[in-house]
């Protein structure tokens, strides 16, 4: 309910920057002529009117290209005289300082007949640099489309409705930021996604209250329902024909302006260990390379944890044949296991951090040296055993195959607390960790939907497409978790028709 | 009880694992023994005669509570009036916050015998209680949600139950039905003491939606329990011989030493572990149902019940030193709850009844 308390208050300030106070016409082209790029420029062939921009959002190429021809031969009394001559759509006439404000820095054109005359008309002409569209990064795959998102929202945009060309595919667009002023979009299939979801999605992108909203992974943790959990409850994506896939699900998905990431949610936790190349392979291949990766997940946060638990504690838990090889790797060791984990989980973390913050070339140096000659280094000087040091570097490598980014960060940090709390009590400490994270998972909501839900809630129908992917004719219903309107994807009888044997 | 909206009430089908979950508690790890003083090999058999016996139980807990359409503190209220019925309720939160005090210090006894003799009791009890409150505190649909996970994550422990049939006499069963009547009665007896702990579903009924679907998923879990303590029994009764089962406290604990997989053995040290999933469901349901009953019975908030209770319950806890009294609590809040369950449910039944008809003729 806090949400509706802080909308109302939000309306009341919202552009508060610009209205601040009552601004008059000459204070604010006194402002906009401080900065260098603004240029104001007099016409005057058959009839005299004054042309205002910033050079550096409107590309005067255009200026003169597609706007002046049209004016300057004719004579004009007025400025609905332009307006009749411009070809232009988006032209507003007004009187309305903020209006002109707001505009003129948005990238319009303002037109006046007279300098310090306050009615003008403003034409749209934003010019924006746009990086190319290219190939998914983070979420690379061998098979399947090769475009990711870029910076531009309207791009963006044209990449998931070229994969949806429906009328219901609706995008509605808010501005966030008091400084920023970011568009916002927020984008469902009307008829599908539950009206809940969407006014949810909407409130929460509207309550925001930051100057600058930079990026959507602002909105991601200013919009998460527990912003204190270590687990992501928006995915993350850069591939349009993964929102397009979602989208037709009945999810919503929620992206910004300037920002190459799409939002989609009320997400469950077996979604980030989906990868979208799930569904470009054959159902069991598929089923078992998520399996693969399930086990993966849990052997990277309990591997570690696991070994200090038994060498510490449980000793008897290690058969005779392991004991020797065992003891044979920790003979030297001065540390005790947890010292020994804590020190190479924290070094292999700090390769992986140099790396990132590295360019590319010299990250995978700083890899390979810190990998081979860290590692080996530390055998043959007798500081770490070997076995601990496949076990940790596995666990490393196991926590890179979650094919969401903000998960594998998650899951590398979980296995610290798992580390202290198998120190202090063993594997039954092991056991009280995990009953923690799971007291935080069954209290977790992504949009106001239960997190772990196929799981719990236990929803046997959304188990299809959960820990393994079933076959596409079995996929015959949305996900129950999202209540969408429209129930079936397709018509269950005809997709598992059965062909007798000669037909 | 209408009062509770349905966003808060939990589905029927958990009425399963609720109950069986709650049930299954430490006494699994080590009922076989006592059960098989009175009856010797054909103890099995108690097993199935409790299991049926608590069937019925159920369908009369049912009935009590359709009928007032309340739960027991309801019940209590409108059998006895306002200040009899609330002393019985008072009365019956005692034990039920007794049973929960049984289980968690059973379970810490488990774990300072088996594995850490050194940890003291404080210590792992503020984590335990730690644990549960950060459960309860998410409300039931939390609580059941444990429950359903705590089932899963257990359930592969059966397969445990492998090790123990290669070498099994399966001759120790025969001959069948070599005990009288009252020798089995009296294991009978014994059993239905681990068959308690369905009994909370006086307390938390209401918040399961439609009472009538979720009957037949509290039959299942009473069944279900039962079956995993007649294959706990069979195992326990085909690996070792009568004169052995009497010396072994833990039976099932002992079954699981004997684990040998090439990466591990000894695996009674991750199966205490892992027990944990089976008793938070038990601490968590019991101290939601109890701290439910208070804020019903008292109009105190039920954050400030749950609260007063881990720390009544922690303190009763450090109390309890060593194993004697251990096995004391154990044997009075289990008779205890050996005559609510088979005394005062049927008395209350029976009263309902005879209620039903003075009212029906007042009215009529």
């Amino acid at each position: 309910m806090i949400f509706f308390k802080k909308k109302k208050k939000k309306q009341q300030e919202s552009n508060s920057v610009s209205t601040k106070g009552s601004l008059t016409f000459p204070e604010l082209m006194k402002k906009l002529t401080a900065s260098a790029d603004f240029s104001t420029v007099k016409q005057s062939s058959l009839s005299t009117f004054y042309i205002s921009y910033y050079k550096t959002l409107v590309n005067p190429e255009f200026v003169h290209r597609d706007l002046l021809p049209y004016i300057t031969e004719i004579p004009l009394k007025n400025l609905d005289d332009i307006q009749k001559h411009l070809p232009l759509d988006g032209m507003v006439k007004t009187n309305d300082v903020h209006d002109i404000a707001n505009k003129v820095t948005a990238g319009f054109i303002l037109i006046q007949m007279n300098k310090d005359d306050p009615e003008g008309l403003l034409v749209p002409s934003l010019s924006t640099e746009n990086r190319q569209i290219s190939i998914p990064e983070t979420e690379f795959s061998v098979v399947g489309p090769k475009e990711a998102f870029v910076e531009s929202l309207d791009t963006n945009l044209n990449l998931i409705r070229k994969r949806l060309p429906i009328p219901e595919f609706t995008v509605k667009e808010v501005r966030v930021g008091k400084l920023s002023k970011t568009r916002v979009a927020i984008i469902y299939i009307d008829g599908i996604a539950d009206e809940e979801n969407v006014n949810t999605a909407i409130q929460r992108v509207n309550d925001i209250e930051y100057d600058h909203v930079v990026d959507s992974s602002y909105i991601n943790q200013m919009i998460s329902d527990n912003e204190n959990s270590p687990f992501p409850q928006l995915i993350d994506t850069e591939r349009p024909d993964r929102v397009a896939s979602v989208l037709s699900e009945g999810k919503v998905a929620i992206m910004a302006d300037g920002s190459p990431h799409a939002l989609t949610g009320p997400t469950t936790i077996v979604e980030f260990f989906s990868a979208f190349e799930d569904y470009f392979l054959n159902w069991t291949l598929a089923s078992v390379i998520r399996l693969i990766r399930l086990m993966a997940v849990m052997f990277s946060v309990l591997s570690s944890p696991l070994y200090v638990a038994v060498l510490t504690f449980h000793y008897e838990m290690i058969p005779e044949n392991l004991l020797a090889t065992l003891v044979a790797s920790r003979n030297d060791i001065p540390f005790p296991p947890i010292l020994e984990a804590i020190v190479l989980e924290l070094s292999i973390e700090l390769l992986r951090e140099a790396g990132a913050r590295l360019p590319s070339k010299v990250g995978q140096t700083i890899g390979i040296v810190g990998g081979i000659v860290i590692g080996t280094a530390a055998v043959q000087a007798g500081l770490t055993s070997n076995v601990l040091l496949i076990i940790v570097a596995l666990a490393a490598l196991a926590s890179f195959t979650t094919p969401v980014y903000q998960m594998s960060n998650t899951i590398r940090l979980l296995r610290f607390p798992f580390l202290l709390f198998a120190q202090f009590l063993g594997l039954l400490g092991v056991a009280i960790c995990f009953a923690f994270i799971v007291s935080h998972l069954l209290k977790l909501t992504s949009l106001g939907r239960p997190y772990i839900a196929p799981l719990y809630p236990l929803r046997a129908n959304d188990l299809k497409d959960a820990l393994i992917r079933m076959p596409f004719s079995m996929q015959n219903s949305r996900p129950s978790l999202l209540r969408p309107q429209d129930k079936a994807r397709m018509n269950k009888k005809r997709a598992t028709a059965k062909h007798d044997i000669e037909d | 009880m209408s009062q509770i909206s349905v966003n808060k009430q939990i589905s029927p089908y958990m009425a399963f694992y609720m109950v069986t979950t709650m049930q299954i508690g430490v006494g699994i790890l080590g009922f076989e023994r006592y059960i098989a003083k009175s009856a010797g090999h054909d103890a099995w058999i108690s097993v199935i005669i409790g299991g049926l016996s608590f069937n019925v139980l159920i369908w009369m807990i049912y009935r009590l509570l359709t009928k007032e359409n309340a739960d027991i503190i309801g019940v209590h209220r409108n059998l006895f009036g306002r200040w009899i019925g609330g002393a019985l309720s008072f009365l019956l939160l005692i034990y039920f916050s007794s049973t929960i005090l049984t289980v968690l210090r059973t379970y810490i006894e488990v774990i300072q015998i088996w594995v850490f003799p050194e940890l003291g009791t404080p210590i792992i009890s503020i984590i335990l209680l730690g644990l549960a409150y950060s459960y309860v505190i998410g409300g039931i649909r939390v609580v059941a949600g444990l429950s359903v996970l705590g089932f899963f994550i257990s359930l592969p422990l059966f397969l445990l139950k492998y090790y123990a049939l290669k070498n099994a006499h399966y001759t120790n069963l025969l001959p069948i039905l070599d005990h009288s009547f009252s020798e089995l009665m009296a294991a009978t007896r014994g059993v239905t003491l681990d068959y308690l702990g369905l009994e909370l579903i006086l307390l938390y009924m209401p918040f399961l939606k439609q009472p009538e679907k979720s009957q037949k998923w509290a039959h299942f879990g009473n069944l279900f329990t039962m079956f995993t303590y007649l294959i706990t029994v069979f195992v326990s009764f085909v690996y070792f011989n009568q004169e052995q089962l009497q010396h072994t406290i833990w039976a099932t604990l002992t079954l699981w030493k004997i684990v040998d997989l090439p990466f591990a053995q000894r695996f009674e040290y991750a199966g205490i572990a892992l027990w944990l999933f089976v008793i938070l469901p038990n601490l968590c349901i019991g101290l939601w149902s109890v701290s439910r009953g208070i804020h019903r019975l008292y109009k105190i908030k039920q954050k400030s019940a749950l609260r007063t209770m881990i720390l009544v319950i922690f303190i009763c806890c450090i109390l309890v030193v060593d194993r004697q009294q251990v096995d004391i609590l154990n044997t009075k809040v289990s008779q205890i709850g050996f005559y609510i369950l088979y005394a005062y449910i049927p008395f209350l039944f029976v009263i309902q009844l005879i209620s039903g008809k003075v009212r029906k003729t007042k009215n009529g």
